[in-house]
């Protein structure tokens, strides 16, 4: 069959290592000796009863909830343009939303550094506008974090409602008006209805992407900012603890799995047909 | 040239039956349409023909060969589909060169490719792609497509349904005169019955997946074999209820009329609407009813008038539009109709009825 | 009498493209916020001082030559291309031949084996490294004589698994468009299937094979979080190498190797298309 290599491939890279990693993280870890066998939930009670990583995990959440509602409210002016302009421009549109997409995080978060720094271009502009006397903190900072993975998952998001709206007709926005309802009531009664399914799929993509964010987070939220991606990367690679490694790596794909699946759940009950 | 045989064919998909029992003989250079409503088995027959799909039982001959099994790319039968199916990443002239290339005989492809082009009146288009064409151009592309590799038979899939409809008329007149001049075994498929009567030798009516009527136009409208063919070639008034007596039928709605064949219990009438007169002309007729215009539609050539002629029966009655006649207007009493042999009995049946 | 019916009508009318400025406008700050950080590193790498400060004292192409007095970018920059084009072929060769089964074919479980193809995709980065790094540390357990911990067959082994999802997507999508009758066309016409598929098939999903061609290219050239784990000691991919230099500073040197990145990719953008609308696949 033509399907079998591309599916053997698949279980054996995916499957079965990431059955390893849940066996792994059931397994007992001593200084010293690092990984001892074992069939144990401790690495997920320490996880759990410890202040720090209880911040981390809270810390993920929160911004992943924001980035993902900011997402979602200012994607839907770029997409509905998009999807509806006529301009021979189009393409050159979506290509430059779609260059960063590929650039890599890293490279924007460089940009955002440029304009965070303490000399950055904020602060400057600001000092020369007469608004701030000394420069503000906006580096290593929260809301650097924020504007850093908004940036990052909002091609993304534009880009998946665009290609709703496009399958939605003209006709039927026309056809809303024509029957009096002004833009908002359109968008709010017409609009909103049909373009749920690319709603719930950019967040839930821009929610997954946040959860799991590494770069931006590591870069423009310094070594005090911790989120979950960084810390598993931590436990495994810097402390060599594996079991724990693996039972945040594990606490990390539930949650986001659990949420996102939640969520979808909730929207389908509401706008079943 | 061919002459195709279809012997008892079937085709059941899971638990549905799609195609039972189709017979068919199609002469040689003889056109045939198979006419229905979707559903009804029609394009399946035609994709049994062409060996996209598999018989589940009986046999597709062509002349003395079976070719019940052979795969589509060894029965050499063109067809045109309804989508056209053009290949759009090849030029005009390579469309129509692609069934040759297949065949490698080289040698004279461009200029049988010339020939089939002229055919269609599309010289000078060869190096334009599919779509560059309009539609009209793109199903006479098709059709130079299918008929340069000289098929034993010709299958056009509703061929025109996406043509609109101007140009639809001049299409088909085209396309049967190719055909004959060609003298091509031609199947063809639609659910446009004007189409099918238009263009056809002979039609094969279907329903359900079985052949209910096969014959010529005049046969199927004059003759039908069954209320469906009735209603479904030309246009037909209905009047349902039952023989009470050798000759006797009174309707649902308790009119009594008289009338030739027919077996004692419910039955339908179906009586066609330019076999009805009106008023003075009805004064010969066996059948005579009172009843009163409801509604006129003025048609040019002809007038439909819409009696009614009891609470529940109401019936078309067109009228020839001649200047020297006054037109009932609408709410006008006026008396209907018609010679006993006009109206044609059928037994009651559950078989869907085309409206 | 003409005024007093003009007067509402074009405050209505001046209501309405006033909401329609506010709309555009919001669309195109969304824009910029998406390009900004591409703008100012691209501005940053032509600076002439080293410290990043505004305004800058002037500009330089001198860092430009500077990437390469710094190995770790060569070196980089190589690992990576050659992993991207490796993992991009083999990425191919799996997954269109399972796109075309899945778009084709009615099977049982058709549906599961599509979820579980796309599955790469969905789960995180992260957890894909931490998982074959594990799965690599049980494989070396086994086959003691070869080296597959930090190997550079590991690496590619699952970048090749981040490109089979785009390709077997992009294809899939690129077939669901697909008039099935223009196959049934080139049988009637006498091509056995085997010639309809390379004469016609091939040649018009091309652009969707095209298209997942960059994506796997591009997906597997900028992977961080999964390479982490697989790259090696000693050895470095182009995203790692800049992420490690901008943990310890940021100057015109790495947006300069950013820069050099964003013309690639957006080079290869450019080429893919002229092939296919881009529009149309993403």
């Amino acid at each position: 069959m033509l399907i079998g290599p591309a599916t053997v491939f698949v279980t054996l890279g995916l499957l079965v290592p990431i059955v390893i990693l849940f066996r792994y993280s059931l397994n007992d870890f001593k200084a010293g000796v690092m990984m001892v066998e074992a069939l144990t939930l401790k690495q997920y009670a320490l996880f759990f009863t410890d202040p720090y990583f209880i911040a981390a995990f809270y810390r993920t959440l929160r911004v992943a909830l924001i980035v993902t509602l900011l997402c979602i409210v200012l994607a839907y002016p770029l997409a509905y343009t998009l999807a509806r302009t006529q301009s021979r421009w189009k393409n050159l549109l979506i290509m430059l939303i779609v260059l960063p997409l590929f650039v890599g995080n890293a490279v924007r978060a460089a940009g955002w550094m440029t304009l965070f720094g303490n000399k950055g271009f904020i602060n400057v502009a600001l000092q020369w506008l007469g608004l701030i006397d000394h420069p503000v903190r906006i580096m290593f900072t929260e809301p650097a974090v924020i504007v850093g993975i908004l940036a990052v998952n909002l091609p993304y998001v534009v880009l998946t409602i665009q290609s709703v709206i496009e399958g939605i007709e003209r006709a039927v926005e026309e056809a809303a008006f024509s029957l009096g309802a002004g833009p908002w009531t359109m968008f709010r009664r017409v609009m909103l209805p049909l373009a749920t399914p690319g709603f719930v799929a950019g967040a839930i993509f821009c929610f997954i992407l946040t959860m799991n964010a590494y770069a931006t987070p590591v870069l423009l939220g310094g070594p005090q900012f911790v989120m979950m991606g960084p810390l598993v990367y931590t436990q495994f690679a810097v402390k060599s603890n594996w079991p724990l490694g693996a039972a945040v790596a594990f606490i990390l794909m539930s949650a986001t799995l659990v949420l996102t699946a939640g969520a979808n759940l909730l929207v389908q009950r509401r706008y079943r047909r | 040239m061919a002459r195709l045989a279809l012997q008892q064919l079937s085709k059941q998909f899971a638990s549905n039956i799609a195609v039972r029992d189709v017979t068919l003989d199609v002469g040689d250079g003889e056109f045939i349409v198979l006419l229905g409503p979707s559903g009804c088995g029609k394009t399946t027959t035609l994709r049994m023909i062409a060996g996209f799909v598999t018989p589940s039982s009986g046999t597709v001959r062509l002349d003395d060969r079976d070719i019940t099994n052979l795969p589509p790319w060894k029965r050499n039968a063109g067809m045109v589909f309804q989508s056209y199916a053009l290949f759009p990443h090849l030029t005009v002239a390579e469309n129509v060169a692609f069934g040759l290339e297949m065949r490698r005989s080289t040698a004279d492809i461009p200029s049988r490719v010339a020939e089939a082009l002229r055919m269609v009146r599309l010289g000078g288009l060869e190096g334009r792609l599919p779509r560059q064409l309009s539609g009209g151009q793109q199903q006479r592309v098709a059709l130079a497509r299918a008929l340069v590799i000289r098929p034993d038979v010709l299958l056009l899939d509703e061929p025109l349904s996406n043509l609109d409809a101007k140009l639809r008329e001049t299409v088909r007149v085209e396309i049967r005169e190719l055909q004959r001049q060609l003298g091509i075994t031609t199947v063809m498929v639609t659910h446009d019955q004007e189409e099918a009567l238009m263009m056809a030798d002979r039609l094969v009516v279907m329903s359900n997946g079985e052949v209910r009527q096969v014959g010529t136009q005049r046969e199927l409208y004059e003759r039908p074999a069954d209320r469906f063919v009735a209603m479904f070639v030309g246009r037909s008034n209905s009047l349902s209820g039952k023989i009470v007596g050798p000759g006797r039928f009174e309707t649902a709605g308790g009119l009594r009329i008289a009338c030739h064949e027919g077996a004692i219990g419910p039955a339908v009438l179906a009586l066609r609407p330019e076999r009805l007169a009106l008023g003075a002309m009805a004064a010969d007729c066996v059948n005579r009813l009172p009843g009163t215009v409801e509604f006129v539609s003025y048609l040019g050539a002809s007038i439909d008038l819409h009696v009614r002629i009891s609470p529940t029966d109401r019936v078309v009655v067109c009228q020839p539009n001649r200047a020297d006649v006054r037109l009932p207007v609408e709410g006008d009493r006026i008396e209907v109709g018609w010679p006993a042999d006009a109206a044609m009995v059928f037994a009651q049946e559950t078989a869907p009825v085309p409206n | 009498m003409a005024a007093p019916l003009a007067w509402p009508s074009s405050a209505a009318v001046l209501g309405r493209t006033c909401g329609r400025w506010l709309f555009t406008g919001a669309a195109g700050g969304v824009l910029v916020l998406i390009l900004l950080p591409l703008i100012f590193v691209v501005w940053l790498s032509f600076f002439r001082q080293e410290i990043p400060s505004f305004p800058p004292d002037g500009y330089s192409l001198r860092w430009f030559r500077a990437i390469w007095t710094n190995p770790k970018f060569a070196d980089g920059f190589a690992m990576s291309l050659q992993v991207a084009v490796v993992a991009m072929l083999a990425g191919l060769l799996l997954g269109v031949p399972a796109a075309l089964c899945i778009a084709r074919f009615r099977f049982a479980g058709r549906e599961v084996l599509n979820n579980l193809l796309l599955l790469p995709i969905v789960v995180p980065g992260i957890v894909l490294g931490t998982a074959i790094y594990v799965f690599h540390v049980e494989l070396q357990g086994f086959f003691s004589e070869v080296t597959i911990l930090g190997s550079i067959g590991g690496l590619v082994a699952g970048h090749i698994l981040l490109v089979i999802p785009w390709s077997v997507r992009l294809v899939t999508a690129s077939l669901a468009g697909f008039d099935r009758s223009v196959e049934e066309a080139a049988l009637s016409l006498g091509a056995t299937p085997v010639r309809a598929f390379f004469r016609i098939t091939l040649p018009i999903i091309r652009p969707g094979i095209v298209a997942s061609a960059l994506f796997g290219f591009v997906v597997s050239f900028g992977n961080l979080e999964m390479t982490l784990f697989l790259v090696g000691a000693g050895r470095t991919t182009l995203p790692i190498a800049i992420l490690q230099y901008l943990e310890w500073k940021i100057d015109p040197t790495i947006a300069a190797v950013s820069v050099v990145q964003i013309a690639l990719i957006g080079t290869a953008m450019a080429i893919t298309n002229r092939f296919v609308r881009l529009s149309r696949v993403v």
